[in-house]
Order: structure tokens, then C-alpha cells, then sequence
């Protein structure tokens, strides 16, 4: 017997289909993964489900009853609850307050009350929050839990997570893991949208493919291998990414004992010292927060420094971003929306962004409208974003289509260093493949790449050579091996 | 008699002082709900001005100041309410429309005035202290919704990141014209104050008040209580302009102009000096 049931669902908008003729069924007290690559389906499929959208045709069924939500707060009430991708804390409320927003007990708060009740949850998880600090303190992992306990709160039984370790560290998503099971084992039900498939087949009970709005398969995931599930992801046998010897260019970047100093005024990034060579990918692994966002702007010019660093024998420290940028430097930042682009701009304008000075982008004391539109196609196609035109606000494209623009543009306009943070955030398997091979091509022509990403398992499949941080110290592990650099970036060597 | 002519402090200094307090303050607070909420709002004045319009206008002619009160903050809402449906529905930008209402209010006022209140009939108003408590009161009651109340962690929620309260089940607007009445209300005991301790409405009756209230909002970073604090230093200043006014410093006669000014200019340095210091919710101005 289904708690939920999705049958038939279709999703139109206009001429675009989101969804057709798609069904899920989800047992109670199952981890549910439901698996897609972009644009198959599965957030708008939730995004139904939560009550947020209604759909064209189809029928919802939940706890054996059909339902018609008009919105997330009749869901609410049906006990589910949804975590989305971008988390919904509020940094400058506390945490506490964050809590009970939306679901608070009454019109007059009794603090205690809450805090009372919202220890009782959090132990009940084996989480511990210091309820009256601001959100803002909060790590990625320590949102995400905040966001389970959210759930909680709404005393929520089905639960729909939407790439929930899409900014977790392994250690913090096996976490997740092993608190989702045991709400599960207490009677809950997850159904979890994702991209990586270790997770389905390590932790999750059953799993639904999506394809371009279709149902491809469902499945129980002991029947079901990783290749055979990719396989059904992307529609067509994958090939591994081919291995290569270790590229012996000439040195791009070389650190010397850089010191870059933290936000609280201790020192983010100590004494760091490694070279990147042309033609290298160099992954710096590493759980989130430990000097490499610091270290990216040091080298971008967005934060002091102290101590060496030369690209191609060239004093960066004497730099301006400007003058780096001229010089190549290219960076694919952390906060996509924050620091690579503007939301209401179109994809044309967000095209020019970090090459405005450049000589080819400019005509007098303007923009070149020829060579801007030229490289926003180029962009574009570059790693298949899908939009309608180059006039579209870029903020009204998908997270992982904004990734791709954003990556095709680092790539562009001869970079020498390519500085990517987690340059396939969001991103399915053959965009990530695309992602890595638009680097290794960038970096066959003479530029040398710094990657960070928070999945150890990325970097160890894609990148030439990986060093770890950890506390702001860098260090090489004697191989590339997946238990050495585990242990280095908890600092256990 | 001192040196300085008058006495460093008496007892008209300390009311006056007071009085300017309780002004600023119910603006300030006022102000706090819109802007808390998201809607920048630069409409205090307005809102001041109608509001010690009609509170003289309505209190005169029917003879009872309670309806006049009354009959004031009912303007000083609807004020509220247009800003927000101008913000809001029209999608009008903030500054705009408030600048907007303070002109309206600027001449509907000295319209009112002109054509409807008449010399002869004596103006009835509440007496002063009325609205020391009111002032007193709703700096309680700010602290109270904003800390412990479900409808002050929605204004919160919705001022810092709109978006991010829609999911979870907040409809923004909705919260928002509470938010707007509210600061009428605020406002309009604010302006009924202004007209009650100058006896009677005369034309730009708020002078640019509502402004100095919303640089006290501004220094106090839109919290109640540092609010308050800053509303009492301005009114320090007021109140000192009135003292000193005409008396000589140090054997210096300094020009009536220069007294008129000085609330104006210390704004002005206290917002230049500290600026930046506070936080501005994070969602003002958004949708």
C-alpha cells in the first residue's frame, strides 16, 4: 500500500511539457529516491506533490485519499513537508526563530515552550543547536539539519528533500544519511531527489527515473547497479572518463607561504605552498569552510594576501582584479547569484561580466554589441544551456542552466588560471563530463586549473593531481587515493 | 540665572525635551513596522502632517477631541494603506510613492486649512500626557510583537528575505498592510501630538519631523529600544534649539537660523558619522 501516490501526472505550461503521463508510488517507511538528469522532471514532480503547483491532469493521492492542494499550506496540514534546494533559513533570525516560522504555536510565543520542545526534536536526531544564535553562524550541514527539523516541527511524515547534499561534505552527507534512515526506521517516509547515484544505491530502498518529463523506470534499488541506473539517467551506455598521464607543463601558478586572512580576523588560509602546472586540473579537496573560498579570492583579488603567488612568473600580489582578469585569471565562484551573476540581467549582459575591460568587448567607451551577443551564443552552446534566447533574464533559467552559462564563461577568452568552485554544482552526469572536458581543454592550450568541490569522489575521477585543505592548511597526499585524502581533510594524518 | 543666561536645565527644557521624545519616537516606531516589513518608507511626514490636520480639523468642528483623535489616525491609515497598495499592487517604486504622499498630504493639508478650519471655532484636543503613555506603550508593544509574538516574527521574516517566507507558508503582502496600518496609527498619534502642542494647525505644521524620525530609525539600526534612544538624543537637540534659542553664547548672539538648524545638522552628522554601522533588513524594497 502506497502513502503516496502520483498517477498520471502531466505538467504544461504553454506548449512546454514538464511533466507526461508520469507516475510514482512510495511505500511508507521507505527512502524513496526519485533520479533525473536537468530538466527531467523531478523538482516539478515534487513541487506537485508539496502542493506548490497544480497539475494539468493526473491524480495525487496521499494516505490512500485523493487530494487536491491548492497550496503548500493544504499539504502542510496533509503532513509532508519539503526541503528545496536552496534552503529557506533566514540568516539574520536565529535559529530558533527560524524554526517555528510559518508553524508557530500561537500568537503569543512562549519562548521556553519552543525551546523546550525544539531541543526535544533536535535529540531526538541527535543534533545540537544553540537556538538563540543567528542563522547566519550556520555551516551548509548545519542548515540542512535545521531544515530536517523544520520538518519535524510541521510534524511532518513525508518528507521531500531536494538535493540535500548538494553542499555537504561526505562526512556531513553520510550524516544526513544516517539520520535520515532513522527517521525512517520511526516511521517516516523520504523521498529524495538527487544526482548522485552512491546515494541511491548505498542508502535508499526504491528508485523512479525520470527522462525528459517521462517515466523511464521504477525500480527497486537491490535489483539495480550504478552503470544500469546512469545508464537509464542519461538514455545511453557512459564511457569512464579517460584517465590520462600527469600533464609536466611548465608551472601556471606557483604559491609560496600564502597567508590570507579570514573573515574573524584569524588566518584562513596558513602558509599555503603548491604549484599548478599548464595543462594540470588540480582538485583541492577539502569540507566546506576550511580557507577555500578565502584562498579563490586571494588569488582573484578580492582579498588581501601575504607571502607569493605567481602566474607565469608575474607577481599577482601587485595586481588588481582588473589587471588579473586582462592576465586570464577566470573564476567560477562559490555563490552563483552573489558573486557570478546578476538575476535581471539576460543572459547577453551576463555574458560580458568580468570581460567589460577587455579590448575585444569594447567600443569606445561601451560595450561591443557585436562581440557581446557573438559570446553569449558561444556560452551557450558551449555546455547546451537551455534557454529561448540570449535576451532571457538569466534568473529565470533552471540552477544547473546557470551553471553551465557561468562555467562556458570562465572557459572563454583565453583564461590562463581557471579558479572553479565546484564547477558541476547542480549539474547531471553528462554536464559534468562536458564541464571537466571544457576544462581539460582550457587547460590544453596553456592554462592550469584550481578546482574545489566538496565531492571527493569528482575530483578524484576528473582531476590530474589533488591537494587537501584543511584549516587553512595545504597539503599533497603521497597518492591519488580515496583513503589518505579522507583522512587529510579531517586532519586525522 | 547663570552665565549663560539661562539655566543649564529647567523644567520647560525637560518637557520640551520629553515632548520632542514622544514625537520622534511614535513616528520612528511607525516607520519601524513599514520598513521592517520591507516597505521603505519615507512617508512618516505625510503621514504626521494629515494626520495633525484632520486631528485639529475634525476635533474643532464636532467638539470632542476623542473623535478628532480618532478621525486623525483614520487619515494617517489611509495614508498607510495607499502606500502600500501603490508599493504593493502597482508595483510603484518606494521612494516614489512616498514622496508621492508627503506632497498630497503637503497640500491637501494646507487646502483643509485654508478652506475648512475656521479661526473661531476653539480647537479641542486630548491633553499632552496621553501621548507620553501612548509613546510609552508602543515602545513596550513594539518589543513585545517583534520578540515574542507570531505576527513580529512574520514582519521579521518577510523584511529579510520575502522569498524565503513564502515558503514557508507567509503571504507577504497580506502581512505588510497590517504593517502599513500600524505605522499609521503610529504616525497619526505622532502628528496629533505635534498639533496638540502647537495648539493649533498652521501650514508644513511637522516641519520635516518625520524625517528626522526616520534618521532615528535608521541610527537605531530598526530595533525598538535603540530607536528610542536615538529619538530621545534628537529631541535633546530640539529641545535645545528651543532653550538657547535668542540667548547669547559665550557673549555671542548666534542667529535664530542657526538654532532652527541644529536638530537638521546633528541628524545629518549623527547619519554621515554612524551609517554603515547598522543593518538594514536584508528584503527592503523587495517584492
Amino acid at each position: 500500500m502506497s502513502i503516496v501516490a502520483l498517477e498520471g501526472i502531466a505538467q504544461r505550461c504553454g506548449d512546454f511539457v514538464a511533466l507526461d503521463n508520469v507516475s510514482l508510488h512510495v511505500r511508507k517507511g521507505d527512502l524513496h529516491a526519485v533520479v533525473g538528469e536537468n530538466g527531467a522532471g523531478k523538482t516539478t514532480l515534487m513541487r506537485i506533490l508539496y502542493g506548490a503547483l497544480s497539475p494539468s491532469e493526473g491524480r495525487v493521492i496521499v494516505h490512500g485519499q485523493e487530494r487536491h492542494y491548492r497550496s503548500s499550506r493544504e499539504a502542510i496540514a496533509d503532513r509532508i513537508g519539503m526541503v528545496s534546494q536552496h534552503y529557506a533559513i533566514i540568516p539574520e533570525l536565529t535559529c530558533l526563530q527560524n524554526l517555528m516560522l510559518g508553524a508557530e504555536p500561537g500568537a503569543v510565543m512562549n519562548l521556553r515552550q519552543c525551546e523546550d520542545r525544539a531541543n526535544e526534536l533536535a535529540e531526538q536526531m541527535g543534533f545540537t543547536f544553540d537556538w538563540h544564535s543567528r542563522a547566519e553562524s550556520l555551516g551548509p550541514a548545519g542548515a540542512q539539519k535545521l531544515e530536517i527539523l523544520k520538518l519535524l516541527w510541521r510534524n511532518a511524515e513525508i518528507m521531500i528533500l531536494d538535493e540535500p547534499t548538494a553542499m555537504l561534505s561526505p562526512r556531513d552527507a553520510d550524516a544526513l544519511f544516517v539520520s535520515l534512515r532513522k527517521l525512517a526506521s520511526q516511521g517516516a517516509t523520504v523521498i529524495l531527489v538527487t544526482h548522485r547515484l552512491p546515494e541511491v544505491t548505498e542508502y535508499c530502498q526504491r528508485v523512479t527515473v525520470l527522462r525528459g518529463g517521462k517515466l523511464i523506470d521504477a525500480k527497486e534499488v537491490r535489483d539495480v547497479t550504478r552503470a544500469q541506473l546512469a545508464e537509464l539517467i542519461v538514455g545511453h551506455a557512459l564511457t569512464a572518463f579517460e584517465a590520462r598521464e600527469l600533464p609536466q607543463g611548465e608551472t601556471a601558478l606557483n604559491v609560496q607561504n600564502l597567508v590570507v586572512r579570514g573573515d574573524r580576523g584569524n588566518d584562513a588560509v596558513k602558509s599555503a605552498t603548491f604549484q599548478v602546472r599548464k595543462g594540470e586540473l588540480v582538485g583541492l579537496a577539502g569540507v566546506d569552510g576550511n580557507g577555500q573560498k578565502e584562498l579563490f579570492h586571494a588569488l582573484m583579488g578580492t582579498r588581501g594576501f601575504t607571502g607569493l603567488a605567481n602566474l607565469n612568473g608575474e607577481d599577482l600580489s601587485g595586481q588588481t582584479t582588473r589587471e588579473r582578469l586582462a592576465a586570464g585569471v577566470r573564476i567560477i565562484a562559490e555563490d552563483r547569484l552573489a558573486e557570478a551573476l546578476v538575476e535581471d540581467w539576460s543572459l547577453a549582459d551576463n555574458a560580458v561580466l568580468g570581460f567589460q575591460r577587455l579590448p575585444s568587448f569594447r567600443v569606445g567607451v561601451g560595450i561591443n554589441e557585436a562581440t557581446k551577443a557573438d559570446r553569449a551564443q558561444q556560452f551557450i552552446a558551449k555546455f547546451n544551456t537551455k534557454c529561448t534566447s540570449t535576451d532571457q533574464a538569466i534568473g529565470s533559467l533552471s540552477g544547473g542552466n546557470q551553471q553551465r552559462f557561468i562555467a562556458a564563461r570562465a572557459l572563454g577568452e583565453n583564461p590562463s588560471l581557471v579558479l572553479a568552485f565546484q564547477p558541476a554544482r547542480g549539474l547531471d552526469i553528462d554536464a559534468t563530463r562536458a564541464v571537466y572536458q571544457g576544462l581539460r581543454d582550457a587547460c590544453s592550450q596553456g592554462a592550469g586549473a584550481l578546482i574545489v568541490s566538496f565531492d571527493l569522489d569528482e575530483l578524484l575521477e576528473f582531476c590530474d593531481r589533488i591537494l587537501v585543505i584543511n584549516g587553512g592548511v595545504v597539503s599533497a597526499p603521497h597518492q591519488k587515493e580515496r583513503a589518505e585524502i579522507g583522512q587529510l581533510m579531517v586532519g586525522a594524518i | 540665572m547663570g552665565k549663560w543666561g539661562t539655566p543649564m536645565v529647567d523644567m520647560s527644557f525637560i518637557t520640551n525635551w520629553l515632548m520632542f521624545a514622544a514625537i520622534l519616537g511614535l513616528a520612528a516606531l511607525g516607520g519601524m513596522f513599514s520598513e521592517r516589513s520591507g516597505i521603505v518608507n519615507i512617508a512618516l511626514e505625510g503621514m504626521m502632517l494629515m494626520s495633525a490636520c484632520v486631528t485639529a480639523l475634525v476635533g474643532g468642528t464636532s467638539g470632542s477631541p476623542i473623535i478628532g483623535l480618532i478621525a486623525g489616525l483614520v487619515s494617517a491609515c489611509l495614508l498607510g494603506v495607499a502606500h502600500w497598495a501603490l508599493t504593493q499592487f502597482y508595483r510603484l517604486d518606494h521612494i516614489v510613492s512616498g514622496m508621492g504622499i508627503n506632497l498630497f498630504a503637503y497640500g491637501a493639508t494646507n487646502f483643509i486649512a485654508l478652506s475648512f478650519i475656521k479661526p473661531e471655532v476653539p480647537d479641542q484636543f486630548l491633553p499632552i500626557p496621553v501621548y507620553f503613555w501612548c509613546a510609552l506603550i508602543a515602545l513596550a508593544a513594539s518589543w513585545f510583537i517583534f520578540n515574542r509574538m507570531r505576527a513580529g516574527l512574520r514582519l521579521l521574516a518577510i523584511g529579510e528575505d520575502p522569498d524565503k517566507a513564502r515558503t514557508t507558508g507567509i503571504e507577504p503582502v497580506q502581512v505588510r498592510l497590517w504593517a502599513l496600518v500600524f505605522a499609521g496609527i503610529l504616525c497619526g498619534l505622532s502628528g496629533a501630538l505635534v498639533v496638540t502642542n502647537s495648539g493649533g494647525f498652521g501650514d508644513n505644521l511637522t516641519a520635516g519631523r518625520g524625517f528626522i524620525a526616520l534618521a532615528a530609525l535608521i541610527l537605531g539600526g530598526w530595533r525598538p529600544v535603540s530607536v528610542a534612544v536615538a529619538c530621545l538624543a534628537f529631541a535633546a537637540f530640539e529641545a535645545a534649539q528651543i532653550q538657547f534659542q535668542g540667548s547669547p553664547i559665550l557673549g555671542y548672539q548666534l542667529p535664530a537660523a542657526f538654532w532652527k538648524s541644529l536638530p537638521f545638522l546633528i541628524t545629518l552628522i549623527a547619519l554621515a558619522g554612524l551609517m554603515g554601522r547598522t543593518k538594514a533588513p536584508a528584503g527592503l524594497g523587495k517584492m
